[in-house]
């Protein structure tokens, strides 16, 4: 391809130079870019002639100029260099990236396009930089803090666990609060990232505003993130791009104060319980000798993670392509958690010979295994392997389980760590997935103003869960019935979905006059999606030919009993949207800008009177550095916006990840169910009221925003104030339980986010060669307000999800028991747990939330770090609640803290006294602040020059090591600050990570 | 394929029109109420699914936790904790699941009784229809009286406030009132007479309604109300046609391998609805106290409280069989350094049945019961040689050999003495805490918890007119409608 390639061009400058030979001095010289790499493709010119060049696939160009001429050197997302000609034959030098014009391209609705001075709307980028070294598993957890206004919270360890993303706050209460993900113009399940490589990206982003999400109006509510993927260049040499990240993961520190096997069965003792219950000295000293064991180290592990991808683009005149290979594996800090995954992507883009048709396909085949204990965050302390590293008492040894004899351990609480050892041996979950993402587009310029395009995407996934637990293991035997000599159980679960996308448009675009510019088009998008779902689980193996995942061991059916009948299960959903619409936007030379959008969208899941809502949006922008009063002002760009506009939601129940264009299906219909009822005859119930006036949920969104670049663009930021309500909320109505069912669906009540959202960029040192220092910051502010929920226990214009408790105020000196603050402000150790309830303001999202970190790079030596902090959080420390409970003396580790437990001697603590009498009534006494300063990623690396490269024929070369969540700052006393769970314990908190990468390109 | 050319054809036809094969989807697999009931085979569907509604195993655990039956046992991870310290609110899950049972079921048999208003029966069904309805009204009955029994402060006064009586399903948002307990027993009683009119006079099988049933359930009521007259006239004809079970026979009727002095109750089998799900107070009634069986390794998560145990003589055929003989019985506990762990009383009342641990048919009348109505009736008419005999009738069957003939000084120590019976014979049946509610006053006694026992949650009782012998109507009843009113107190 080289070969060829190159003697076209060849041919092509030999031609330019030979018309120009006779009369000009002849330059040459060669091009690099920022990385010293030979940069092909620039656009050589002398100044006020038609003599131009382009440089070739080494760099290299030759041109002829007569002395004093200006030759200019332009390039896209570089910027322009003029050199006068003087004595010398030779002119090279590196190209220097235009920061401002590589961001400026700005990725918005349906693949169109748009730069940062023309765009009306609030919208912020991501860019591949900043995704590529972090090793996530998921893509969501690294795009935490990228983008203000985006709130990231991952609840779990687990590797490529599901995040909670919300943007610009919660805009619904029981339907989907995320954001609506598209990638290469698929709509794809926002919960499942784990079986992408966050590698093959190009760009993310983030629509915000309703002049940016109408467009997207059925599935717009929540905001839009667009993903695109990367994709080869026409007219580029081949390239291979290789990146390895190690990374080993550790649990982060918890401040409980936990005690050691003396310490634990001392307290036994004073208490009189347990196993130190009336033990002396040298007996608890001999059990502390015989074991100590901290179980957080049995449980947690430290783990490895390995990362490799591989990329190769290409491109021709007609035709690009980008491959892209990955190989991940994770291993999960807890026992029994882990990733392994397996990447390819093939995007390829063409076009004809006269351009006027267009293609482009993106396909991505993943596949991935995935081991997920489940049960985690629970209380079983017979499947929770997080209950059992938290809370085992130290003074049992792991020796104690004998492998194969679960069935004979007593159940007692005390014994919670043998049991998960036991569960560890005999217990397997695994998931094997393949997702599969694909689309095509065409487009086709009828004439120079319009075009048709036409767009295909499909996301199918496949899931295969397979659940055992072994035969001989406690949970089998101990839930077996009587007789049943051969439990255990095997579960086979497939899930099938497939979402299919069809989006047909016709775009306008035209100039007029220099200074009109019009782009407008009309659409109509087609959504179905199927779920196909089967599976078993086979009751009895025996263990001689039982292999998880085999049958070999099932156990048959017998005459005397039914323990071993097998289940067998089916399900099929059907989902569907369809939707067409228009938008327009007119720009006047670039100083004022206007945009519209309306949208008629129709779900399957309303009844057919209230099929179709109608949702618009108007924006309009004005770039006040382009008047005439502005031209000596410092301003590079300084552009007042604002949009107002209607987005409709209608996934009412939230369903999650996969399943979430099928839930909530029939909502409107009032049905009953067939199935097994009294006495195991076949029956017929009420399985659900219809609601028939079930409708859109209604997002309008009012948005003022400034962006502004100033002091040769070194400082630039975005400020935006928006007001987003939700209207016709999808509420949970309770309804008197007499008519049927004790609540429904219904469309009540209002919502409304409102918030500031700040980004900020200074270029604090610029040099050539030298320093350059670069400091950032993403902010976020939200408030809440909910309105008519009908529900006494939610205040009317309160903040959405607040807690209401008793209000805890310490320990009573006089009695060691709990005080509250009643309802009328009066201290009571008996309060009325119902009506002396407050609204606290309170509740587990932040109020501000955002990051801020500085990039320096010297000598290609380079240092990123990103900050994040979270204010107003808070959230129910239960595991400290377990902690010093006087009820777990005797079955579970405690903290030190206990011993500061009132006594008639030790008056004046924050321990209540083991003996008080109200240690039920908690109320908000166990709330804590959740607010956090993290360094969530530093890295820190250095790129090889091509000088250093040379030898080794290698474009380029950087290494780095880097840390996520190398130190966290915060008041919570647990082993993760960040968690999206308000009222739990006992959960998979998610690793601190440090991790060596190589990048290599060919 | 046939998909796709759909989808091209939707393509080309989608710039203009709708794709109504995206929006008009019909699921599969769903049976819409107008199509439930077509026959009568239907409604006999419908009513199984109704019996469904029906359990009792909230009315076990509430009057067992609220009063003196159970503790918190040997591996308690804080199951029922709240309500063993006896705190009941309007937010109480208690309350709410009781109410709202019953007015589920409710809905669910008015439903099918409007149904089956529509169907003309062939005459070879007209049996089975009139059978089905009677059954049905019968339940009406019972889910009226069981919401009274919880929610109405005074079974005596007919002029204070019962709950709703309701002979149809009201709309979403449509707001109804409580009625008079005056209003909602007559409106029982008007049910049942139905009821007898249609049932037929097979009365062999307990685990469906039948007209005993029917007279049961009048005899508890007349109880209750203290139309003494009638309930000892109800409760005598079926004490004649369910004599007691014996001593060998009674452990029997708890494993199910005996209908012994059995009137009804409702059955449970494996693969029922309730028989998958076990653990901790769900579904069954054995899970109530433990997660696995009902012995010292099925992991008791309740215990029965130890005073309850000491009012029982070793000899006693009740304590052997409520009692597992697993359990660990510490007879110095009350000086024991580690009593939970040395003291443990294993509930075996529901062991369960057909190879499922903790799985048992909840009996709702037993002939003992109303031999302790006949016995009421006689103290409240001062008969207190009446009541000894029926106690002695009752304590022989207990017993291999004969009970000596109690005396009573006077119609308190009667009651009192009924009482304390009805604890030991029907404990964890779900009276404990009604029969306090009633006859607490009159037999001047309340809860009687071994202070070791309570000592863990430093609640240990309560005076017998508390207002938390009434539930509180549930909160979020209460928010959705504005014609309910709360119980005192609350």
């Amino acid at each position: 391809m080289k070969t060829k390639f190159s003697g076209i061009l060849t041919l092509f400058l030999a031609f330019v130079v030979q018309i120009s030979f006779a009369q000009q001095k002849t330059i040459a010289g060669t091009i690099a870019d920022e990385n010293n790499l030979p940069l092909p493709g620039v656009n050589v010119v002398v100044s006020g002639t038609n003599a131009g060049a382009q440089t070739d696939f080494d760099g290299n160009y030759s041109i002829g100029a007569p002395i004093g001429s200006t030759i200019t050197y332009s390039f896209v997302g570089y910027k322009t260099i003029e050199k006068t000609v003087g004595g010398a034959n030779n002119i090279s030098f590196a190209m220097e990236v235009d920061v401002a014009a590589i961001e400026e391209v700005v990725i918005v609705a349906y693949g169109a396009t748009s730069t940062k001075p023309t765009s009306n709307v609030a919208v912020q980028s991501v860019s591949s930089q900043t995704i590529e070294t972090r090793p996530n598993a998921s893509l969501i957890q690294t795009l935490q803090g990228q983008a203000s206004g985006l709130n990231i919270t991952t609840g779990s360890g687990q590797p490529g666990a599901n995040s909670e993303i919300n943007l610009r706050g919660v805009g619904s209460i029981n339907g989907n609060t995320e954001p609506l993900f598209i990638m290469d113009g698929i709509p794809i399940d926002q919960d499942n990232f784990r079986s992408l490589n966050p590698s093959e990206i190009s760009s993310v982003s983030i629509l915000k505003d309703a002049g940016a999400t109408a467009i997207y109006g059925n599935r717009g509510a929540n905001g839009v993130v667009i993903i695109t993927t990367k994709r080869g260049k026409y007219n580029s040499e081949f390239k291979v791009n290789y990146t390895s990240i190690t990374s080993i993961s550790n649990l982060q520190a918890n401040d409980y104060n936990l005690m050691n096997s003396t310490e634990q069965l001392q307290l036994e003792r004073t208490d009189g319980t347990g196993r130190g219950a009336g033990l002396g000295d040298a007996e608890i000293a001999a059990i502390a000798r015989y074991a100590n064991t901290d179980w957080v180290n049995v449980f947690f592990r430290q783990s490895l993670t390995q990362n490799h991808t591989l990329n190769f683009s290409n491109g021709g005149k007609n035709v690009n392509t980008f491959t892209s290979l990955g190989y991940f594996e994770q291993k999960g800090i807890l026992v029994q958690s882990g990733l392994q995954r397996f990447n390819f992507r093939s995007n390829v883009s063409g076009k004809s010979k006269d351009e006027r048709f267009n293609y482009g396909t993106s396909l991505s085949l993943n596949f991935s295994k995935n081991n997920e204990p489940n049960a985690i965050g629970g209380g079983a302390v017979n499947r929770n392997f997080v209950l059992g590293a938290y809370q085992s008492l130290p003074y049992i040894a792991p020796e104690e389980y004998v492998p194969g004899e679960g069935g004979s351990i007593p159940p007692q609480f005390s014994l919670t760590p043998l049991l998960l050892l036991d569960r560890l041996a005999t217990y397997e979950r695994t998931e094997n997935e393949i997702k599969m993402l694909a689309n095509i587009n065409f487009s086709y310029k009828l004439s120079d103003y319009v075009t048709a395009n036409t767009s295909l995407g499909a996301d199918f996934t496949e899931e295969q869960r397979l659940r055992t637990e072994g035969p001989d293991s406690f949970n089998s035997v101990f839930f077996a019935g009587v007789g049943e000599d051969l439990p255990g159980t095997q579960d086979q679960q497939m899930t099938r979905t497939i979402g299919l996308n069809v989006v047909n448009s016709l775009i306008y675009a035209n100039t007029f006059n220099d200074l009109h510019t019009l782009d407008a088009g009309i659409y109509t998008e087609y959504f179905k999606a199927h779920l196909r779902t089967f599976g078993f689980r086979a009751q009895g193996l025996d263990p001689r030919t039982f292999f998880p995942g085999d049958g070999g061991g099932f156990v048959d059916d017998n005459g005397d009993n039914d323990f071993y009948i097998d289940l067998a299960n089916a399900n099929i959903n059907n989902a569907g949207l369809f939707s067409y619409f228009a938008n327009a936007n007119y720009d006047y030379d670039k100083k004022y800008g206007f945009g519209a959008t309306i949208r008629r969208d129709a779900s399957y899941r309303f009844s057919s009177t209230n099929r179709w809502g109608t949702f618009y949006s108007v924006s309009g922008r004005w770039n006040i550095d382009k008047e005439s009063f502005m031209a000596t002002s410092p301003f590079s760009l300084l552009k007042l916006r604002a949009s107002y506009g209607t987005t409709g939601n209608q996934d009412i129940v939230g369903s999650t990840g996969q399943f979430a264009p099928f839930g909530g299906a029939n909502l409107t219909l009032d049905t009953f169910i067939t199935g097994s009822g009294y006495g195991n005859q076949n029956s017929i119930v009420t399985s659900q009221i219809g609601n028939s006036n079930l409708k859109w949920e209604t997002i309008t969104q009012g948005n003022i925003g400034l962006d502004w670049e100033v002091f040769n663009s070194r400082f630039s930021g975005s400020l935006d104030f928006y007001n987003k309500e939700t209207s016709d909320v999808f509420q949970f109505q309770p309804t008197a339980a007499y008519t049927g069912t004790t609540g429904l669906f219904v469309n009540s009540g209002e919502l409304i986010n409102k918030g500031v959202d700040l980004t900020l960029r200074y270029d604090v040192l610029k040099s050539d060669k030298g320093l350059n220092l670069k400091v950032n910051f993403v902010g976020n502010y939200n408030k809440s307000e909910r309105f008519g929920a009908n529900d006494s226990t939610i205040e009317e214009g309160g903040k959405l999800f607040q807690y209401y408790s008793l209000d805890y105020a310490g320990v009573n000196p006089a009695t060691g028991n709990i005080l509250f603050v009643d309802i009328n402000g009066n201290l009571t150790e008996n309060p009325d747990p119902d009506t002396d309830r407050k609204f606290t303001d309170k509740n587990r999202f932040p109020d501000y939330q955002g990051s801020f970190g500085f990039d320096v790079d010297y000598k290609g030596f380079f240092v990123t770090t990103q900050f994040n902090y979270i204010i107003g959080v808070d959230r129910f420390d239960n595991d400290y609640a377990g902690f010093i409970d006087p009820d777990n003396i005797g079955n579970f580790r405690h903290s030190r803290d206990i011993l500061r437990a009132w006594t008639p001697d030790n008056r004046v603590t924050d321990i209540p006294s083991l003996d008080a009498t109200n240690l039920d009534l908690a109320g908000t006494r166990f709330l804590q602040s959740a607010d956090y300063l993290r360094l969530r990623f530093v890295n820190f690396g250095y790129s090889f020059s091509r000088e250093q490269l040379d030898a080794f024929k290698l474009n380029s070369v950087k290494i780095f090591v880097n840390a996520e969540n190398l130190v966290t700052l915060s008041g919570w006393r647990g082993y993760d600050a960040e968690s999206t769970i308000a009222n739990g314990s006992r959960n998979y908190p998610t690793p601190r990570s440090v991790s060596f990468g190589l990048e290599i390109g060919l | 394929m046939k998909n796709i050319k759909k989808l091209f054809v939707c393509i080309l036809v989608s710039v203009t029109f709708s794709c109504n094969d995206a929006i008009d989807i019909d699921q599969p697999g769903l049976l819409l109420s107008e199509n439930a009931f077509g026959s009568v085979s239907d409604l006999n569907d419908g009513l199984i699914g109704v019996y469904g509604g029906f359990d009792n195993t909230q009315e076990i655990l509430l009057n067992a936790i609220f009063t003196d039956e159970i503790t918190l046992g040997l591996v308690n991870g804080g199951q029922n904790r709240n309500s063993y310290g006896l705190i009941l609110t309007s937010a109480s899950p208690t309350p709410f699941t009781m109410w709202t049972k019953y007015y589920i079921a409710l809905a669910n048999i008015n439903r099918l009784i409007k149904g089956a208003s529509f169907l003309t029966p062939e005459s070879t069904e007209v049996d089975q229809y009139n059978s089905i309805l009677g059954q049905a009204y019968a339940l009406r009955a019972y889910a009226h009286f069981q919401l009274q029994t919880y929610f109405s402060t005074d079974y005596t006064d007919d002029s204070t406030t019962g709950v709703i009586a309701l002979n149809f399903v009201p709309e979403i948002g449509q707001e109804v009132a409580r009625n008079t307990n005056g209003e909602v027993f007559d409106f029982i009683n008007s049910d049942l007479v139905l009821a007898n009119s249609l049932l037929s006079d097979d009365t062999s099988d307990p685990t469906f309604i039948n007209k005993d049933f029917v007279t049961a359930l009048r005899a508890r009521m007349a109880l209750y109300r203290e139309d003494y007259t009638l309930a000892s006239t109800l409760a005598s004809s079926l004490l004649t046609n369910y004599p007691l079970a014996n001593s060998s026979v009674f452990p029997n009727i708890w494993t199910d391998d005996s209908n012994g002095e059995i009137i009804f109750k409702l059955e449970r089998v494996e693969n029922d609805p309730y028989s998958g799900q076990g653990l901790a107070g769900g579904g069954t009634a054995g899970s109530l106290f433990a997660f696995g069986n009902s012995t010292l390794s099925g992991s008791p998560f309740m215990e029965m409280d130890r005073n309850l145990y000491n009012s029982f003589d070793p000899a006693d055929v009740r304590l052997s069989t409520y009692i597992d003989p697993s359990s660990l019985i510490d007879t110095d506990y009350q000086n024991s350094i580690d009593y939970k762990n040395t003291d443990v009383l294993v509930i075996r009342k529901y062991p369960g049945s057909g190879g499922i641990n903790l799985l048992n048919d909840l009996k709702i009348f037993r002939s003992s019961e109303m031999l302790f109505i006949m016995a009421e009736a006689e103290a409240a008419n001062n008969q207190l040689g009446n009541v000894a005999t029926l106690i002695k009738q009752l304590r022989d069957s207990r017993f291999t050999t004969p009970q000596p003939l109690p005396t009573y000084a006077d119609q308190t120590a009667a009651f009192a003495d009924i009482l304390d019976e009805r604890r030991k014979e029907l404990a964890l049946e779900g009276h404990r805490w009604v029969d306090i509610k009633r006859i607490g006053s009159k037999a001047g006694k309340t809860l009687e918890r071994e202070p070791l026992d309570c000592a863990e949650v430093g609640v240990c009782t309560m005076s017998n007119t508390d207002k938390r012998f009434t539930m509180p109507i549930p909160l979020a009843e209460l928010d959705v409608n504005s014609l309910l009113t709360q119980n005192p107190g609350y």
